[in-house]
């Protein structure tokens, strides 16, 4: 059948593109491990023409989604006609193949640069590049062999998948024209409709990606059997990567601290731990391959450090895509059922790396004698450990689910018989992993101080005289002004500061201030800074929204405020008034007025305005909304809000309907506050020619209430015919409506229906408000190691070609 | 003995003495007998709402009460002083952690699964393609 409005040349093209790319990738990591040049050559040509065929390929998905192409399901699913282009960039990466294909897009310029940087090494770095792109272009493949489905193409049409194929609707021609449903995509969800879903991913990836550089040095280096040449070009990729890497996570925080309601910059979700373990592994990597330039030695564990860092990325890509986080984490991919090919991928590098590791280890040059315990190279090993232990502490406890996969009571083997869970994982991590962090923090310190081979203990202690003073008095200070006196804290500040303060002094008083060897102080005044950043405004959070209502004894302290619309609550230091709401597309704004206390009156200091979006697909999603200062964040966000419109919540003006059935004489309580007495009851009914014409009751009441003032009213009840009528009567005072309804034949009796009116809802929200104290200071901190980062590459740079 | 062999030896010692006793110390998911036998302490519960039985939410305390029915069939009020989940009462499974008392199970923290209103909006329905 021919269908009308296709636009099949893409879906051609496209998948030609894909296909391409794959075959030459292949063909690539076959020229660049064959022996020859000429394999050589044509290893390089078929890696770019498989770079072009991937940019091409991105170009064009790019395209089909700026232009609105339905009838593709990647197109549909992420895109809708209503979004503003700038967001096309977060639509393209929302699903798994478009973020595969980010990937793809890194490694291949990278692999590319490197076409023409790695000079001698360029066959087995490269041809790693190749083999890697083959892994991941495959994922994006989308060819059955079988049943079995290898890769998920971004070019498959919606009529193309499987559980659609055979649908009625496919029957028609013209689709795409007759059902609605094809004229929009469903469009990028909400959550991620943000300018840090536009930056975050590519620099993360461009980390990732870049951990594949000294990876592939590494295994080049153990195929030539040269642990030597390579290492300056191995050095300045490191410190790109986490220069890169570290930035990429930091924005990740920033956006969850910015845009979403975690409730701070890091939760140590699972994602957010297997992208942090690379960082720490790749940090220790390059501080290795430092030591290995200087004083040489460690080449085995440098080595292993870069090894591990590529197959943690991969380790991380598996958690995260395959679905075995599943309910874990919250930024897990949609499964797309690849797990299988994610594995193969992840065992195919892991073991193949090891397997060469192993069979070369007797080979790698090792050390000669031992390092002093006073010389700079032994106290960066240890810090490199420190490091290493900290990522795998951290992955073993994230793979709790990847465990009970394989030793569960499902498991391939079962080892327990109930799975295992991570109980408060905050505190969890915290615990083990602030005693790393004093460490590197004391060793960042000490280590501008210490020399290679051996120091002078008498030297070390009498330069740093200064140093020791300053973070002395600066922790106290800073311990006396924040009442931060819980000994790890205090401990943990005390290293942070010494990390700071002793970079900084060394490169002010011995460096010189000279520019050209800043790179690592910078780097380290930085990092120090987000260690002592990230303790305060963290230990010291304080959430103002305490909630006193007491419930129960066993029950722990509310943290969220309930806020009325027009009331005023005090919130720790601040008065906070709910002025109003406001509609602004997907978002309701509500407004809040922060006022303080001066001299005795309330002066309005700012207003913040926390919301909600209406997120039909993902469910509402409430964003905060936060006041900078300079020393701390007024941090606010909405957790309950009443969504309903007056029709869904009841529009009834009144309740408790009460049926009171009396004779004459007779008297009823009601609703516990009320007499009501039947006084009288009157009766009208003219005839003509002996019938009744119409029938009129009143009944004659008296309401008596609990003050002793008494209301005669007397609902009527006519009858006519068939058709009856009412005449209600209403007191306004007490709220109060009588309705003579009927009479019971029975008994005989009238029954008057009582009701009460609705008091009118005041509308409410609740809100949870934090105040997170020095947290700009993890923000300079990351600036600061990001350029003292970039200097260390130029320095390093300009130290290869003197 | 080399002194940065000393030092990874330590280091591996201190990797496996430490994933030992986390293993060891883990809470495993348990129901609300179990809970109950062990009040007071911090366990997880995996079940799903009973909406038969009332679940009410106290904006005043901020407090919401709920039946919950774990995956043996044991039944328990459970109470939860956090603002009520969106879409709380369309949760396929709760995931509770938190510790029983005398008169209810305390949940510090709930996970919901939902059905992944998601997928749902993603496929493309015939039926509404009919209409």
């Amino acid at each position: 059948m021919e269908y009308v409005g296709e636009h099949l040349w893409a879906a051609n093209l496209g998948r030609a593109l894909v296909a391409f790319s794959f075959i030459f990738a292949l063909l690539s990591t076959l020229g660049y491990y064959s022996k020859g040049e000429a394999w050589k050559t044509l290893g390089r040509f078929a890696f770019r023409v498989h770079a072009v065929a991937l940019f091409s390929l991105i170009g064009l998905l790019f395209f089909i989604m700026g232009s609105h192409y339905f009838e593709f399901d990647y197109v549909w699913k992420h895109t809708s006609l209503d979004l503003p282009s700038r967001y096309l960039f977060s639509a393209f990466w929302e699903g798994q193949e478009g973020s595969f294909l980010l990937w793809m897009f890194w490694n291949g310029v990278l692999g590319w640069i490197l076409t023409y940087t790695a000079k001698s090494f360029e066959g087995p770095v490269v041809g790693v590049f190749a083999a890697v792109q083959a892994f991941l272009v495959s994922m994006i493949l989308g060819v059955y062999i079988g049943d079995y489905k290898i890769g998920a193409s971004p070019f498959i049409l919606i009529r193309e998948i499987p559980e659609n194929i055979g649908l009625p609707w496919t029957q028609f021609a013209d689709y795409l024209q007759r059902f609605p449903n094809f004229m929009d995509g469903s469009g990028l969800n909400p959550l991620l409709q943000n300018y840090w879903m536009t930056i975050h991913p590519p620099t993360l990836f461009l980390g990732f990606s870049a951990t594949l550089v000294p990876f592939s040095y590494a295994i080049a280096a153990l195929l030539r059997k040269d642990y030597k040449t390579w290492i300056n070009s191995a050095l300045i990729w490191s410190f790109f990567t986490v220069g890169i890497l570290g930035v990429g996570i930091l924005m990740g925080g920033a956006w969850a601290y910015e845009a979403l309601s975690f409730g701070g910059f890091w939760a140590w979700d699972p994602v957010e731990n297997t992208s942090l373990v690379p960082w720490l592994t790749m940090a220790a990597g390059a501080h290795l391959l430092l030591i290995q330039r200087n004083r040489g030695g460690v080449m085995p564990s440098t080595l292993f450090l870069l090894i591990i860092t590529f197959l943690l990325v991969l380790y991380s890509t598996f958690l995260t895509r395959s679905g075995v986080l599943g309910d874990s984490s919250v930024h897990a991919f949609v499964d797309l059922g690849l797990s299988g090919q994610l594995l193969l991928y992840l065992l195919f590098f892991t073991i193949g790396a090891i397997v060469l590791y192993l069979v070369r280890y007797k080979n790698i040059p090792k050390k000669q004698g031992d390092d002093g315990m006073d010389s700079r190279e032994f106290w960066m090993f240890i810090g490199s450990l420190v490091l290493l232990i900290s990522g795998l502490q951290i992955t073993l406890s994230t793979s709790y689910p990847v465990f009970n996969k394989l030793f569960g009571p499902d498991g391939l083997i079962t080892l327990y018989t109930e799975n295992k869970v991570l109980q408060d994982p905050i505190e969890h991590y915290n615990a083990i992993q602030v005693p790393f962090a004093i460490i590197i923090a004391l060793l960042i310190g000490a280590g501008q101080f210490l020399t290679y081979k051996r120091t002078s203990s008498a030297a070390f202690f009498k330069r740093q005289i200064g140093t020791f003073i300053a973070t002395i008095a600066l922790t106290l200070f800073s311990a006396w002004a924040l009442d931060m006196w819980n000994p790890i804290y205090f401990t943990l500040l005390l290293a942070s500061y010494y990390a700071v303060v002793a970079n900084v002094d060394f490169w002010v008083r011995w460096a010189k201030g000279n520019w050209n060897i800043a790179g690592s102080s910078v780097a380290h005044v930085g990092f120090g800074l987000i260690l002592a950043g990230a303790l305060i405004s963290n230990a010291n959070k304080d959430i103002i929204s305490q909630n006193d209502t007491f419930i129960h004894e066993e029950f722990p302290a509310n943290e969220n405020l309930l806020v009325e619309l027009g009331d005023t609550v005090q919130m720790g230091e601040y008065w906070v008034s709910w002025k109003d709401q406001t509609e602004e597309g997907y978002y309701v704004n509500y407004n809040l007025e922060f006022f303080e206390e001066q001299e005795g009156a309330l002066e309005h200091s700012f207003t913040l305005s926390p919301r909600i979006q209406m997120n039909e697909r993902m469910g509402n999603v409430a964003e905060p909304s936060t006041k900078h200062y300079l020393g701390k964040d007024v941090y606010t966000h909405v957790t309950y809000a009443d969504l309903r419109t007056n029709e869904e919540r009841g529009n009834e003006e009144w309740k408790n309907q009460f049926d009171l059935e009396m004779g004459v004489g007779e008297s009823h309580f009601l609703y516990g506050k009320y007499q009501v007495r039947l006084d009288t009851l009157v009766v009208e009914a003219p005839q003509t020619n002996g019938t009744p014409d119409y029938v009129v009751l009143g009944a004659g009441l008296s309401i008596k209430t609990m003050t002793d003032s008494t209301y005669k009213i007397m609902p009527l009840y006519a009858v006519q015919g068939n058709e009856s009528t009412h005449r209600d009567i209403e007191i306004d005072e007490l709220g109060l409506k009588f309705s003579f309804d009927r009479i019971n034949y029975d008994t005989n009796k009238p029954v008057i229906v009582a009701s009460e009116h609705t008091d009118a809802e005041v509308p409410f929200i609740i809100v949870k408000a934090e105040v997170f104290p020095w947290i700009n200071m993890l923000w300079l901190g990351s600036i600061i190691m990001a350029i003292g980062t970039v200097i260390a590459m130029i320095q390093r740079r300009k130290q290869m070609r003197a | 003995m080399k002194n940065s062999q000393i030092a990874i030896i330590i280091a591996i010692a201190v990797l496996i003495g430490y994933s030992m006793v986390r293993l060891g110390n883990s809470s495993t998911y348990s129901d609300f007998n179990s809970a109950r036998a062990k009040a007071g302490e911090k366990t997880t519960v995996i079940g799903y709402l009973n909406l038969e039985k009332e679940l009410v939410f106290d904006p005043e305390s901020i407090t919401l009460s709920f039946f919950a029915i774990d995956k043996n069939g044991n039944e328990s009020k459970v109470l939860y002083n956090h603002p009520k989940p969106q879409d709380f009462e369309r949760s396929e499974e709760i995931t509770l952690t938190g510790y029983a008392s005398d008169s209810a199970f305390v949940a510090t923290e709930i996970l919901m699964k939902c059905p992944s209103k998601y997928n749902e909006q993603n496929e493309v329905d015939s039926e509404l393609i009919y209409k």
